[in-house]
């Protein structure tokens, strides 16, 4: 069942306060977080988060695209990097 | 120095009587395992392949320059679990911004001092751009984002690349 609509996006509020003190800071830094569950919201859009997947802090650079989702869907707790091949990755 | 290859895919089991074989393709698209010409195997063997199916190749061997392909099951069995590589020269040069993961792996991270951070062993992306895995000697792995903030300069010539690791905060789910 969905979520209700009146509740509003379900986030962790303390995420909140670290992202204004990170994006008031402009400092290059990676917001280590353990909250899965929270939704990106779009004052995120631009900061870099590190989300546990249970071993370790993946690096997810927030882009608008995102914002609606939850963090943990993109910090996969399950994976196979498989082979390199001709398989690209481009710089951000 | 040796050619350097890379795998793009693997010879899997027979398909039928008639010297087909299921291939397992390792590149970006699968289909594409046939763009890049000829394919050698580690005993120096050269192959071209045509699909004949989703994940089915007539798989032919090159010899004296003519595809002989192969005639029935049998010939096919005999081509299972055969490696098929192609030589890194042959991937065309990849856009700005965008690097072969084969050759962003075993690249050696330096920080902006020169100082060895360790050796770059994975690159993941789930979704949310991508970044890089470097192993350390004595600590644990180090996992960057691959943004030009983060990683300045890749030099795949000369083996190593620049990183100038972000700082990081910890956020604890306690904290309010």
């Amino acid at each position: 069942m969905a979520r209700s609509v009146w509740k509003g996006p379900f986030v962790d509020g303390y995420l909140l306060n670290k992202a204004d003190a990170s994006r008031a800071s402009g400092r290059n830094e990676i917001i280590k977080i353990w909250s899965r569950r929270s939704t990106i919201l779009p004052q995120f859009v631009g900061l870099t988060f590190g989300v546990y997947n249970g071993h370790k802090f993946l690096p997810v650079q927030v882009t608008e695209n995102m914002v609606g989702h939850k963090f943990g869907e993109f910090s996969p707790t399950r994976t196979f990097t498989g082979h390199a091949a001709d398989k690209k990755a481009r710089r951000g | 120095m040796p050619e350097r290859r890379i795998l793009l895919g693997v010879v899997g089991r027979p398909h039928g009587v008639r010297g087909l074989s299921r291939v397992v393709s390792y590149t970006a698209d699968p289909a594409s395992l046939t763009a890049y010409g000829a394919l050698s195997d580690d005993k120096g063997r050269r192959f071209t392949l045509r699909w004949r199916g989703e994940g089915i190749a007539e798989i032919a061997e090159i010899v004296a320059g003519k595809p002989v392909p192969a005639a029935d099951r049998s010939a096919a069995e005999k081509l299972v679990n055969t490696r098929l590589y192609i030589e890194r020269d042959r991937l065309p040069p990849p856009d700005d911004e965008e690097f072969y993961l084969a050759d962003l792996v075993g690249l050696q991270a330096i920080d902006a001092d020169g100082a060895p951070l360790g050796t770059v062993v994975a690159v993941h992306d789930y979704g949310a751009g991508a970044s890089l895995e470097i192993a350390r000697a004595e600590s644990a792995p180090l996992l960057v984002p691959f943004t030009r903030a983060v990683v300045p300069e890749v030099d795949p010539v000369a083996g190593r690349l620049t990183v100038v690791p972000p700082d990081e905060t910890m956020v604890p789910e306690q904290a309010a």
